[in-house]
């Protein structure tokens, strides 16, 4: 039998072949992850343009004019520069936060009008800010028109103290400074701190010395409490309310105004009635998404697609014929092993290669769709139809390789999920290798193919990054010289492994 | 060694730490052969190594002077239906018989008309144009077969290929394997029933346990068989009168006298002289209450072979 003979009879089980490649009811996924990209571009572009319409819908302002703006003007003064925007979105935020002037601990409190009394009375309503049930509180003063301190030394009643030593005549010591045991403190009930100012003496304001002011947690502050008077120590009158830290709600006032100039849309922000921030952003960005294409045919569709597009189609080959018990009709016919090997492989190929490269081109074809006629012209016109020409090689060349080696693990393991794991792992550490083995990864020739630099992912922990970084590339004529060498020593050891390769499709008499 | 003989020559096969054949030693001239063997006793890995779907881990194997290592030569002039009861997903009769074709070389027309031959040959017209996954069990049977013998194959290799057939059917395809014979072609089938190949057959190989039993002229078999005696355990009320009795007959080699003297142990050449003759005795009044075969081996093999026909 001539080789010419053989060779035909090769391309007759290819063709063959050629179904099992491409509907296999076990690798139809091949097709989602070829497309998926092309998905996510036209998924991209159909919201571009969508906004597009809705944006103009809104009317047009200049270009120079939406540049033109410094932060900290007044809403007022954009809306007059530029005219009606977009969109006019206003809301305001509030956040709860505790009164920064309380933070010493101390509460001061005017009573106005001024009262004539003789007993002053703190009424502790709710102790503290936690689950604390513990009055506590280091000095209670006591003012009239001046500076002295009406309470001072006074004798004082109250609720039950914690301890001796924490008794309401410390609340009148003139002192803060010496602690827990320079406090009153009282538990339980409702307690109440009482002082007997000696005579009728007129009160205009009562200044309160909570935990914070001995020293301890803010949160033990006084949370809500009210002052009283009385002249004869029988009716009361409530002249204060108030807390030991008082919470305020802090808030903003927010303003966006939405641009479009027709080709970039701009978002102003405003807070409290100043421009905070403006994001200018193109709609379509042509140069961005070529960019974006880089990164995704590199770190996805390379590294992932054809990877597991490839694994589906090539175990699919020999395993899937063993699982079928269909396996013996080839080893039946009148052809070498390493024939047979070959018409699989070269169905194989073709069906990937179709889908791959086609899914390829197919995405770039989307990404095109979707910008500027003009720029695009310019582009094919430039590097662009060498740029499909590169990223279509090397999607097929991907083909090639992976295809080789999925073929022969078809051949040497049952099991795909385990040498696809150790190849995927292979060929994310390949950059850390000594170069000799640098060169046995699919994965090296393939980075040097790609016509544009993927960019890096800056936003990525250091490790990811580490692992995406390609490693040296190689000239383009050496890659897919190393690529094809590689291919072929494996598809050397295929061809031993399918020369000792055995019917057994399990139970047999 | 390269005359017209199927030639095996101390050939092994191992499954791991199982047997498939051990040391089988064969040379088979052209002709119907039948290989006759319980399940499980090598048929099939006999007929695998004849055709390279397994290699022999020793020994060596020869089709009319070509080793299934060249699949190229050798299957160019073998056909081999199998048992694997399984075809290509969506494929036709006639596409599927037609693509195996096209890999020897022939164009598509021709391709085509030799399939129409070969499904015509076993009746399979009509359904030549129906997806394989309708056929049944039978037509599928008969599909493998018209697949072995489309190129004309001068080694015809058949595992268990009256499975699954009618009796007409049956019959045809045996008059098939006749007329391939007769042109001093090899027919090379296995079957685990004797009975239903001993008249077809001009040799006939009985395997068991992936040796070869024994060998050679239907006539010589069965009677290699039938004098292997064999050893039955009865149980029966009084066991050395029954003793007695049974040393009347010819076929009775030796009686033994169970230790708990409630039975015996006898060992006889005809077991069907041998369960007349306690027929006759228990009508006669002698009370037996069990006979169980002692020799599972042996007698195993016997009932399949013999018995399965009946």
């Amino acid at each position: 039998m001539h080789n010419l003979d053989r060779a035909r009879q090769a391309w007759t089980i290819a063709r063959i072949e050629l179904r099992r490649a491409f509907v296999s009811r076990r690798a139809f996924w091949v097709y989602g992850l070829a497309l998926l990209p092309s998905l996510i571009f036209l998924g991209g572009s159909l919201q571009a343009r969508l906004r597009e319409s809705r944006l103009s819908a809104g009317g047009l302002t200049p270009a120079p004019l939406v540049d033109g703006l410094r932060e900290g003007q007044a809403p007022a003064e954009v809306l007059e520069r530029l005219g009606r925007p977009v969109y006019d979105r206003q809301w305001v935020t509030s956040r709860r936060v505790r009164d920064a002037s309380e933070r010493d601990g101390v509460t001061r409190h005017p009573i106005q009008p001024a009262v004539e009394a003789r007993y002053v009375r703190l009424n502790i309503l709710q102790p503290a800010y936690g689950s604390d049930r513990t009055a506590r509180i280091y000095e209670f003063e006591v003012y009239g028109d001046g500076p002295e301190n009406l309470a001072l030394g006074r004798p004082a009643t109250s609720s039950p103290p914690c301890s001796a030593g924490e008794g309401p005549e410390k609340a009148f010591n003139g002192s803060v400074a010496g602690g827990p045991t320079d406090r009153w403190c009282s538990r339980g009930g409702r307690p109440y701190l009482q002082v007997d100012l000696g005579a009728a003496r007129e009160v205009r304001r009562v200044v309160i010395r909570h935990a914070g002011a001995g020293g301890e947690p803010e949160e033990l502050n006084t949370r809500l409490f009210s002052v009283q008077t009385s002249a004869d120590n029988r009716l009361f009158t409530t002249v204060v309310e108030g807390t030991g830290a008082r919470l305020v709600d802090e808030i903003t006032a927010h303003r966006a105004l939405t641009y479009f100039d027709g080709r970039r849309e701009a978002r102003l922000e405003f807070a409290d009635g100043a421009l905070a921030s403006t994001d200018i952003r193109p709609l379509r960005d042509f140069e961005g998404d070529r960019t974006i294409f880089a990164g995704v045919f590199q770190y996805f569709y390379l590294r992932l697609a054809v990877f597991f597009g490839c694994l589906g189609i090539f175990m699919n080959l020999f395993r899937g014929e063993m699982l079928d018990r269909t396996l013996h009709c080839w080893l039946l016919a009148p052809a070498r092993r390493g024939v047979l090997l070959a018409g699989k492989y070269g169905a194989g190929l073709i069906a990937s290669t179709v889908i791959f490269a086609g899914g390829a081109l197919l995405c770039l074809l989307v990404l095109l769709w979707t910008h500027d006629p003009a720029e695009v012209e310019a582009y094919w016109r430039g590097s662009g139809m060498a740029h499909a020409f590169w990223y279509a090689l090397a999607a097929a060349l991907g083909c090639v390789g992976y295809g080789s080696v999925f073929l022969a693990a078809g051949l040497l393991v049952r099991n795909p999920i385990l040498p696809a794991a150790v190849l995927l792992g292979w060929e994310a550490i390949h950059p850390f290798l000594p170069r000799v083995l640098q060169k046995l990864s699919v994965l090296h020739y393939l980075q040097s193919l790609c016509p544009v630099p993927a960019p890096p992912g800056r936003d990525l922990p250091a490790l990811l990054q580490l692992l995406l970084a390609p490693a040296e590339p190689a000239s383009r004529a050496g890659s897919i010289l190393g690529l094809l060498l590689l291919t072929a020593l494996v598809l050397g050891i295929a061809r031993r492994a399918i020369g000792r390769l055995e019917i057994s499709y399990g139970t047999e008499s | 060694m390269t005359g017209p003989e199927v030639i095996l020559d101390e050939v092994s096969k191992f499954y791991g730490e199982v047997l498939g054949v051990n040391r089988v030693s064969l040379a088979i001239p052209p002709g119907i052969t039948s290989l006759v063997g319980p399940n499980g006793s090598g048929k099939t890995t006999l007929l695998n190594l004849m055709t390279g779907l397994i290699l022999p881990d020793s020994g060596s194997v020869l089709m009319r002077g070509i080793s299934p290592r060249d699949p190229e030569r050798l299957m160019r002039i073998t056909g081999y239906a199998t048992q694997y009861d399984a075809a290509p997903r969506r494929a036709t009769g006639h596409g599927f018989l037609t693509a195996g074709l096209l890999l020897y070389g022939y164009g598509r027309s021709q391709a085509e008309e030799m399939a129409w031959n070969a499904l015509g040959r076993l009746g399979l017209e009509e359904a030549a144009h129906r997806r394989m996954e309708s056929y049944s069990k039978g037509m599928r049977q008969r599909v493998r077969l018209a697949q072995a013998i489309a190129h004309e194959p001068d080694l015809l290799l058949l595992d268990e290929p009256l499975n699954g057939l009618d009796p007409l059917v049956r019959a045809a395809t045996i008059e098939l394997f006749r007329s391939w014979a007769a042109q001093g072609r090899h027919v090379i089938l296995s079957s685990h029933v004797l009975r239903e190949v001993d008249l077809v057959s001009d040799r006939v190989i009985l395997i068991a346990n992936g040796m070869v039993v024994a060998e050679g002229k239907i006539r010589d078999v069965r009677e290699e068989i039938r004098e292997q005696p064999c050893q039955y355990i009865v149980r029966c009320e009084d066991a050395s009168r029954l003793a007695a009795r049974l040393f009347g007959g010819s076929h009775v080699v030796e009686v033994r006298l169970l230790e708990d003297r409630t039975g015996l142990r006898v060992l006889t050449r005809d077991r069907e002289r041998f369960a007349r003759a306690l027929g006759c005795m228990a009508l006669e009044g002698e009370r037996i209450e069990s006979v169980i075969p002692a020799d599972e081996n042996t007698d195993a093999l016997y009932e399949y072979l013999i018995g399965a026909g009946r």
